[in-house]
């Protein structure tokens, strides 16, 4: 079984405002094994949010290939995909988490949870498994609240239960500490670490140098360009 | 949490605008409800009370043989009138099985705001009125007099032998029999023999219509033509009767159906802004649902059965207005009609029932595609970024 989860060979994204072409991201060539915990550093503009949107399939290079190896071995390129299929991809493997929480304030913190599964018809989650998530993330006591009634960290940490609910392999997160304060910040990183130490790759996006730096690796990006990569091979 | 308990919670965060919503498509089903109920009612309550008449054919007198019968059946004062002579003639026609020659006038007391009708026959107009229950017996002389139901509950009579003056008449008759309860219109009927009735009014030797049965009702058209060579007298069927009610409610179905549809297509306009308006303003949870997984048919669905949930909600909401508001209309359309039937006009029939629901569930269908499809085509990275 390859080591390897994703391979990105030559990611361009280029976007269009008026006549004006912007690059998101330019270039980008890396690999990505499974079970690594990575930061992408950089200043606002640098291509972040871009990278890790690709990375998720919720926005497609210009030009490039994505190549993904799920467990079975194969090579799957995700370029390649119809929308469906990258849909489907999305479901089973990937867990967003984003600095505005986007959690729905009419739902409470278990049925924010559980709504990854309403969509994931085939895969199949053991009953109560949504609130087992959010007392893995410590809020076992907020089952039945609504995210007006929750805190910051607590709205961001609903937030990450609702990103594991489906066992993704990925997370992907973008900012995940930007609204918060210290402390629930400190609090979101210790819980990526707990995640990682259980086999699931974690890219987070962040400002935050030194919570980057708790992650095995750090790419920085600048003008969409990978100008160091710590860590990586 | 369930995919349907999710689309009923969207539709309760902006819990005026689907309450406002569902009221507009609510409305339509319950008139529209109340239309078909009434139709089929109608036609009913009509077939049923012209089946309990005994007849197939009425004489009446020259004028407009409609109003003329139509008079006969709810009750009224006929004012014109034909010989009793011509009653022999009808007995010459073979193919006639009884004639019933009666005398209908009616005495009105706006003081009371009571119109009393009363109701001349003779003994073959028992013969065709089998299904009759009197409790007493028949006329036994020119001063005996039967109450229908409703009548010998307004003038509390409950057994025979009572006496009854008509004093602007100034005329006494006998009980001689209480009817019982027949859900026609002779409920409300004084009877009393055709002579009494003749001379009571000043009408002697007249009548205001013959009722007749026909020995085989496939020989109808050749009695009619028999007996449109009367004089002074005009023939009308109860089928025709019938038709030309059930053409004048059919008309009035057309118009009413036709604004309801109007209203419908209001509502449904209203229902496909309400739901447009809720994904334009879900456009960035639009996105964050892609980003979780969801395809674009989990949108379109979700879309379309919170706009079907909606329409369900509204049609079970206006049938069961239209039920609870049931007696009102009927009341209404009542008094509203120049001939309506004693028993109800307002029928609950399992198919209309069918035919609202149905319709309305196609009105949720059709309102939610566009909505549906605008939402499914969202982009999950376009839909994220929107503000």
């Amino acid at each position: 079984m390859t080591k390897e989860l994703f391979t990105l060979e030559g990611i361009t994204r280029i976007y269009k405002r008026g006549n004006e072409e912007i690059k998101g991201v330019d270039g980008l060539t890396l690999k990505i094994d499974k079970g690594e915990y990575i930061s992408i550093l950089g200043p606002s503009g640098a291509g972040k949010t871009t990278f890790l949107n690709m990375l998720g399939c919720i926005d497609s290079p210009t030009s490039g290939k994505l190549i993904f190896y799920p467990d079975n071995g194969e090579m799957i390129e995700l370029t390649r995909m119809k929308e469906n299929k990258l849909d489907e991809f999305r479901r089973e493997n990937i867990g967003f988490v984003f600095a505005d929480f986007f959690l729905l304030h009419s739902l409470t913190a278990t049925e924010n949870v559980e709504l990854p599964l309403i969509f994931s018809s085939g895969k199949k989650v053991e009953d109560g498994y949504s609130k087992k998530v959010l007392e893995m993330v410590g809020l076992g006591h907020r089952l039945t609240h609504k995210p007006l009634q929750l805190s910051g960290g607590e709205m961001q940490r609903v937030a990450v239960a609702r990103s594991m609910v489906n066992q993704p392999k990925v997370l992907l997160a973008d900012e995940p500490t930007a609204n918060l304060d210290t402390g629930n910040s400190e609090v979101i990183f210790n819980l990526f670490e707990e995640l990682n130490s259980m086999g699931m790759t974690v890219v987070v996006a962040t400002h935050a140098e030194e919570l980057a730096k708790r992650a095995r690796r750090i790419i920085f990006l600048q003008d969409g360009k990978i100008v160091e990569d710590k860590g990586g091979k | 949490m369930k995919f349907i308990l999710f689309a009923l919670k969207n539709l309760l965060r902006n819990k005026i605008r689907t309450l406002l919503t569902v009221l507009s498509i609510a409305v339509s089903v319950t008139v529209l409800f109340s239309l078909l109920s009434f139709t089929k009612g109608y036609e009913k309550g009509m077939t049923s009370e012209l089946g309990k008449m005994g007849y197939q054919i009425m004489i009446v007198p020259r004028g407009c043989p409609y109003e003329a019968a139509s008079l006969a059946l709810s009750g009224g004062k006929i004012p014109n009138y034909f010989d009793y002579s011509v009653l022999e003639e009808v007995k010459k026609i073979p193919e006639v099985e009884i004639a019933a020659p009666f005398f209908m006038s009616a005495i009105i007391r706006p003081d009371e705001d009571r119109t009393d009708i009363y109701f001349g026959m003779d003994e073959n107009m028992f013969q065709m009125k089998k299904y009759w229950n009197i409790k007493g017996s028949y006329f036994k002389d020119e001063n005996s007099l039967i109450m229908g139901g409703d009548a010998a509950y307004i003038e509390q009579t409950d057994e025979p032998g009572q006496k009854f003056y008509v004093r602007e008449k100034d005329r006494e008759f006998v009980v001689t029999g209480i009817l019982e309860r027949t859900g026609t219109k002779d409920d409300g009927f004084f009877f009393i023999p055709l002579k009494a009735a003749q001379e009571m009014f000043g009408q002697k030797d007249r009548v205001t219509g013959i009722a007749i049965r026909v020995k085989d009702p496939t020989l109808i058209p050749t009695v009619v033509e028999q007996l449109e060579k009367l004089p002074d007298s005009q023939v009308i069927t109860m089928s025709q009767l019938m038709g030309t009610m059930m053409n004048l409610v059919a008309q009035a179905k057309t118009l009413i159906l036709s604004i309801i549809i109007i209203a419908i297509i209001i509502s449904a306009l209203g229902a496909l802004n309400t739901v447009l308006m809720s994904v334009f303003e879900r456009t960035k949870e639009i996105g964050v649902m892609r980003a979780m997984g969801a395809g674009r048919e989990h949108v379109f669905q979700l879309v379309w059965v919170e706009t079907l949930v909606m329409a369900l909600i509204s049609g079970i909401l206006g049938i069961g207005i239209a039920l609870i508001g049931m007696g009102l209309v009927e009341k209404i359309i009542k008094k509203l009609l120049p001939l309506a039937p004693q028993g109800s006009v307002v029928s609950f029939d399992p198919n209309t029932l069918l035919i609202c629901l149905g319709f309305v569930i196609l009105v949720g269908l059709v309102a939610g595609i566009y909505p549906a499809y605008r939402a499914s085509k969202l982009k999950p990275i376009e839909a994220i970024r929107t503000e």
